[in-house]
């Protein structure tokens, strides 16, 4: 239990190292059965139809049948393609506004002093305790006024401007040390010159969490792409994987294809970006 | 190159904490000030004020001919070394000490070679590649320098540099900064409230306290002729004694008394001076170094003796501080020469250099009588 | 005016995100606000019609909470409670979990860790290597026609093709468990904490469909590994007498509740003599709650064992006639030609369990509506137990079928996503933040293990366990929407208060003003839970 850390000069027990190994055995089994469901999902994309039920029973399937995933993209109906440059796109797009503005924000509300500054902000707190669903109403009726439904612009401009993106960066900002913006100025750079060149090369690591934040959740996002968007050609992944598993629901392999691939990306930007990630949850800064 | 101009310059926060009040002083194309004064009396204030950081309430600052109150930092041509130096972590050395060059649009070459001239005269070439987490506290500090100088600014200011460094590095790096100001003769603005860095780095020092100016002058004279009670207090270590007491005449002369034991007879010219003050309450000053043990030179004389109950002594070397209380219980420090078999826990006579005894109007900020300023 | 520049040049950084953040957030909250007190539904009065929005005061509020809405609305307010019981789950799990990865488990010297590593890798490919020599079938034999008996599914393959899938399997099996092992020594916690914590980030439809293939009742992972405890369990049931089972579980019951009185009694006297303070209170109720529970969950499967095993399965009182209505019943629901609904039925033969009679139909219609149809006909089974798999017994759930498990189905997946995400990497952060030196006191002192915990880990947690309180309920009042929509579609009742909001406002009827009503109603919910939150939680973090 706890940090039960031995001071390092002692010898060891063998009870202790005998509790070692065994709380290394729960951690392994811990982790298989965190692995395993998607060593499945591996094995059923790769399997035949008829086949994906037998795994249960061998837990390989006869052949490996590596056609679902063209299968997935070759399809008459179903642009599968489509809807991955569809999130990249729209979550993509997301990120590069939210950095732009929440950090320039985040900048007016940590660097400058203004009159009204602090009432500004507790205005964005205050939002920030309004839980999501309460937006989508009035959202999606303000989008339907502003000519945006079923569009590119409705998908990405309505969750771009986040007060939370602000409140974190801003937060981030304030860690840096005033003294670096007035050696600077003193040094000759405008507040510009200030954001851009000192600011934001310091916040990195905050903007790093933002923009994965970003992107994971704009590249998972459900509610607000099934809402906003009816053309087949506008779907997300994820609405994209619904239709898909609407009209496949029987072709299991296929279904395990498609989402696999779906996983990927974000896998990847976590392996990549780990260090930042975990920083960034640790902080408690990012919500839970 | 200029001269800065503060003229009645006031500064207040959120309309109610005044920060700095009526600072006026002029100082010279050049000139090495240094503002000295305890934690929270405005220095730092002032010092920004000049740089431009801060908004002046009141008042005018100029530099050369030029009024900056509405000036930006950036158009001031200024430079500044802050306390903790304010490098910028994602630059390397050669970076932060360009940025300002380039910011102003100096060609690549010139940059170039002013980087690096500089950076020779301070001994950093080799850390010019080097980010500044990969730098101890000297040489971040030597690299603070190195880009104020870089910029070869009308002034530089200084806000306690040094304070972030160890004692041994702190007295070198002050050495240094002397001879850079001797060599470069650009007109600086040093803040500290070490009283030791002032009195060896200022062509003059500016005494502060809770915002308003309480003297101006050379180390010398402000040691000598310390303008007030809180001034005497402040430079000088150890500081100096004081003693209350009262101006009475008796015998024919002017003494001070402490209503006790301590019966002091003032010199002739000094007498003359405080005269007016006669009967009323004074406090007696005086510094450690002008006691003595024995009677000899310019300790000797009639009426300059004090008895103390003696408690500690710190072993200096040549000399040694001895620790004492009045019989009014106030706290005393003797500076006198070394010797072996001080009888510590005893009561011993000290004679004074009367004609090194200031005497303070009553108050914290009590003029000084014996040299009152002009 | 300088004050008036600096307002200037501050509006130039906030402007972009300030006009985004009024028109789409805060705006929208004000808009909400008045759309719930209105009738607007964008059927009647949208873009393109005149017809003016009513103002109707709190109608809305009124109908959903106790008008003609309120039984669907309060059915759908207690499945999201149901569903956000695995919250309090997912939190001892994450913290235990952290306190597993905050233990030191491998060797600290590289040097060490290395060989260590370096052995396990070797000892691995070794071991599947030689599993593999032990169960490869060898080559193909030439008189390979021969095949299986049907009965295990596996008809169509060769007894030798079937021995090769299962060599090639244990040999997978093998090499995944010892890279594991491999990396576990090699990364050390780095390792495991990035394994626990994928399910989180990959939260998502796309996990929601691997879960509801792993749900499968039928060829599913899930089943397929309770087969077998259960198949165990099956027969000890059979051979022993009911009675031996009710015993049990009284007494299991009976234990549990006699333990939580004690513990509770206990922790009343120390909380009154001042022994313990608030905090190491509710850190106990909270675990009389669940022990609680535990016990009787547990007591109750146990005295139900008998009943569940010996009855004989797939016995339905239901005859061909009674599906078959049941199939006109719902094909009209559903909005199926009388004619085919009238053939559908015509295919059910007598004498079939209704499991059977599902089958036959099941190719003739829509996932969908066979579903839904299993769901209908289970109901109205009046057979005690659950299954359909003939004469075997006590077997394992129909998942994400049946009413009875869908929600319990969603709450384990949520578990087994979120119990290595950020509330496990925020109390990783707590626990590396407690000074050791209250360990090294609190050892001195004497404690060890459980009080160690009781009176340093979890107090010192404390703020951690706050916060993520505070968001998860948050989080969980919004939540199961996705979930119910990727895996049930929405039957199995499964619907959660979004998933109402989302079928209100923009299904049928696109009822805007109902819609910002169960919206509102649902702030206010989060908003009194918060501060209930707020005030225990500031109690405990203060102690
Ligand atoms: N931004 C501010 N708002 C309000 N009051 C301030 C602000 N900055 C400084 N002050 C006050 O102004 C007075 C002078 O501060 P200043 O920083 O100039 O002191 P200083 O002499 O530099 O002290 P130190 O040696 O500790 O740096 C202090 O009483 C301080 O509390
Ligand atoms: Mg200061």
């Amino acid at each position: 239990m706890g940090n039960a850390n031995t001071s390092p000069g002692r010898r060891e027990g063998p009870l202790l190292i005998a509790g070692r190994i065994a709380l290394f055995v729960v951690a392994l089994v811990v982790g298989l059965s965190f692995f395993v469901p998607f060593m499945w999902q591996v094995l059923m994309s790769i399997s035949e139809v008829a086949d994906v039920d037998l795994l249960t029973k061998t837990v390989t399937p006869p052949e490996a049948n590596w056609e679902n995933y063209p299968r997935v993209f070759n399809h008459e109906q179903i642009e599968f393609g489509r809807y991955f440059f569809n999130s990249f796109f729209v979550a993509g797009w997301v990120t590069i506004i939210q950095v732009i503005t929440c950090s320039m924000a985040a900048y007016a509300f940590s660097r400058l002093q203004w009159p009204g500054r602090d009432k500004v902000f507790l205005g964005y707190l205050g939002t920030l305790m309004v839980p999501g669903v309460v937006l989508m109403v009035p959202t999606y009726a303000i989008v339907r006024y502003m000519g945006m439904f079923n569009d590119y612009t409705g998908l990405i401009i309505p969750v771009s401007f986040t007060a939370y993106g602000t409140f974190l960066l801003r937060q981030f900002m304030l860690t840096i040390p005033t003294s670096l913006d007035e050696a600077a100025s003193i040094d000759g750079a405008g507040h510009w010159r200030i954001y851009s060149q000192i600011i934001l090369p310091l916040a990195r690591p905050g903007i790093i969490v933002m923009a994965i934040f970003a992107f994971l959740f704009n590249y998972n996002a459900f509610f607000w792409p099934l809402i906003i968007v009816k053309d087949e050609n506008l779907r997300t992944l994820p609405i994209g994987l619904l239709a898909f598993n609407t009209s496949y629901g029987q072709e299991t392999p296929l279904i395990m294809a498609a989402s696999l691939m779906a996983m990927i990306p974000p896998v990847i930007i976590f392996l990549v970006l780990q260090k930042y990630l975990v920083k960034g949850i640790q902080l408690g800064a990012v919500k839970g | 190159m200029a001269e800065v101009k503060l003229d009645h310059v006031r500064k207040v926060y959120d309309g109610t904490v005044v920060a700095v009040e009526d600072f006026h002083l002029t100082i010279k194309d050049g000139e090495f000030v240094v503002l000295v004064g305890p934690s929270g009396c405005g220095k730092s204030t002032t010092l920004r004020m000049v740089a431009g950081l801060e908004e002046i309430s009141d008042g005018t600052i100029s530099i050369g001919d030029r009024v900056v109150n509405d000036v930006l930092p950036k158009d001031r041509d200024i430079a500044m070394v802050f306390q903790n130096y304010a490098l910028y972590p994602h630059m390397t050395v050669y970076k932060n000490m360009a940025f300002g060059l380039m910011l102003r649009k100096l060609p690549r070459d010139q940059i170039h070679t002013r980087v690096e001239q500089t950076a020779a005269m301070l001994g950093i070439e080799h850390l010019l590649k080097r980010r500044p987490k990969a730098l101890s506290g000297g040489q971040r500090q030597r690299v603070a320098l190195g880009r104020a100088i870089v910029r070869e600014p009308k002034v530089f200011l200084f806000d306690e540099p040094l304070s972030n460094l160890d004692a041994k590095l702190r007295v070198t790096t002050r050495t240094e900064i002397k001879n850079l100001h001797q060599r470069l003769k650009t007109t600086t603005i040093y803040v500290t409230h070490d009283q030791e860095e002032a009195m060896t780095l200022g062509d003059r020092i500016v005494v502060m306290s809770e915002g308003k100016v309480q003297q101006v002058d050379t180390p010398l004279n402000i040691y000598r002729r310390p303008a007030n009670r809180f001034v005497a207090a402040f430079l000088g270590s150890p500081p100096m004694n004081f003693i209350q007491g009262k101006l009475e005449e008796s015998e024919g002369g002017l003494h001070f008394m402490d209503g006790q034991y301590i019966d002091l007879t003032l010199p002739g010219e000094m007498a003359s001076r405080v005269a007016s003050h006669k009967g009323k309450a004074v406090t007696l000053g005086f510094r450690p170094t002008a006691m003595s043990e024995t009677a000899e030179g310019k300790f000797a004389g009639p009426g300059n003796s004090l008895t103390l109950q003696t408690s500690v002594v710190e072993p200096l070397g040549e000399r040694i501080d001895v620790s004492c209380t009045s019989s009014t219980g106030g706290h005393l420090v003797a500076r006198i020469e070394a010797r072996d078999d001080f009888p510590v826990g005893d009561r011993v006579t000290f004679h004074l250099d009367m004609s090194h005894v200031h005497l303070f109007a009553d108050g914290e900020f009590g003029p000084n009588l014996v040299h009152p300023s002009a | 005016m300088k004050s008036r520049r600096a307002l200037l040049i501050a509006l130039a950084f906030l402007l972009p995100n300030l006009i985004g953040f009024l028109v789409f957030t805060f705006g929208p909250i004000l808009y909400s606000l008045w759309i719930s007190l209105t009738d607007w539904a964008l059927t009647r009065q949208n873009d393109f019609n005149e017809e003016p929005v009513n103002f109707i005061g709190v109608e809305n509020y009124q109908r959903l909470l106790v008008g003609d809405e309120s039984v669907l609305f309060w059915d759908y307010f207690w499945n999201t409670v149901f569903l956000m019981l695995g919250i309090p789950i997912g939190i001892a799990g994450s913290l235990v979990l952290a306190m597993m990865l905050s233990t030191r488990t491998t060797p600290r010297r590289l040097s060490r860790r290395i060989s260590l590593s370096t052995l396990i890798l070797v000892v691995t490919i070794l071991a599947s290597f030689g599993t593999w020599v032990v169960t490869n079938p060898g080559p193909r034999p030439t008189d390979s026609a021969e095949v299986l008996s049907s009965e295990e599914g596996l008809g169509t393959l060769t007894e030798w093709q079937v021995d090769r899938m299962r060599s090639n399997g244990t040999v997978l099996l093998v090499a995944t468990l010892g890279g594991m092992a491999f990396m576990g020594i090699a990364a050390g916690s780095v390792f495991f904490r990035t394994v626990y914590y994928l399910p989180s980030l990959l939260a998502g439809v796309a996990m929601y469909l691997l879960w509801k293939a792993l749900f499968r009742p039928r060829g599913g992972l899930i089943n397929a590994m309770l087969g077998p405890p259960l198949e165990w369990l099956q027969s000890a049931v059979e051979s022993t007498p009911p009675w031996l089972w009710y015993a049990l579980g009284i007494t299991i019951a009976g234990i549990a509740a006699l333990l939580c009185l004690s513990m509770v009694l206990t922790g009343v006297r120390k909380l009154a003599s001042g022994e313990s303070g608030i905090t190491a209170f509710v850190g106990r109720l909270g675990v009389v709650v669940t022990l609680l529970a535990t016990g009787a969950g547990l007591g109750y499967t146990t005295v139900q064992l008998p009943a569940q095993a010996l009855l004989p399965n797939g016995v339905s009182n239901l005859t061909a006639d009674d599906i078959a209505s049941v199939v006109l019943e719902m094909g009209g629901e559903a909005g199926v030609s009388g004619e085919l609904l009238a053939s559908l039925a015509g295919q059910i033969q007598p004498d079939v369990t209704p499991e059977d009679a599902i089958a036959q139909l099941a190719p003739a219609v829509t996932l969908d509506t066979e579903s839904r149809l299993r769901e209908v006909v289970y109901s109205r089974t009046s057979a005690t137990k659950i299954g359909y798999t003939a004469g075997e017994g006590l077997s394992p759930p129909e998942w994400l079928i049946s009413s009875r498990w869908a929600k319990t189905a969603i709450v384990i997946m949520g578990v087994w996503l979120g119990i290595g995400g950020s509330n496990m990497l925020l109390y990783l952060a707590g626990l590396s933040n407690i000074p050791p030196e209250l360990y090294e006191a609190a050892a001195i002192d004497g404690a060890s293990g459980w009080s160690r915990f009781i009176n340093v880990t979890w107090p010192q947690l404390a703020p951690t366990t706050f916060f993520i309180v505070i968001m998860s309920t948050i989080g969980g009042l919004q939540g199961g929407f996705e979930q119910a929509m990727v895996m049930t579609e929405g039957k199995a009742d499964t619907i959660t208060l979004t998933y109402y909001l989302y079928n209100v406002a923009f299904e049928d009827e696109f009822q805007l003003g109902l819609a910002s009503a169960i919206a509102w109603i649902m702030f206010a919910m989060i908003f009194v839970m918060t501060a209930l939150n707020f005030r225990v939680g500031s109690q405990m973090v203060n102690d």
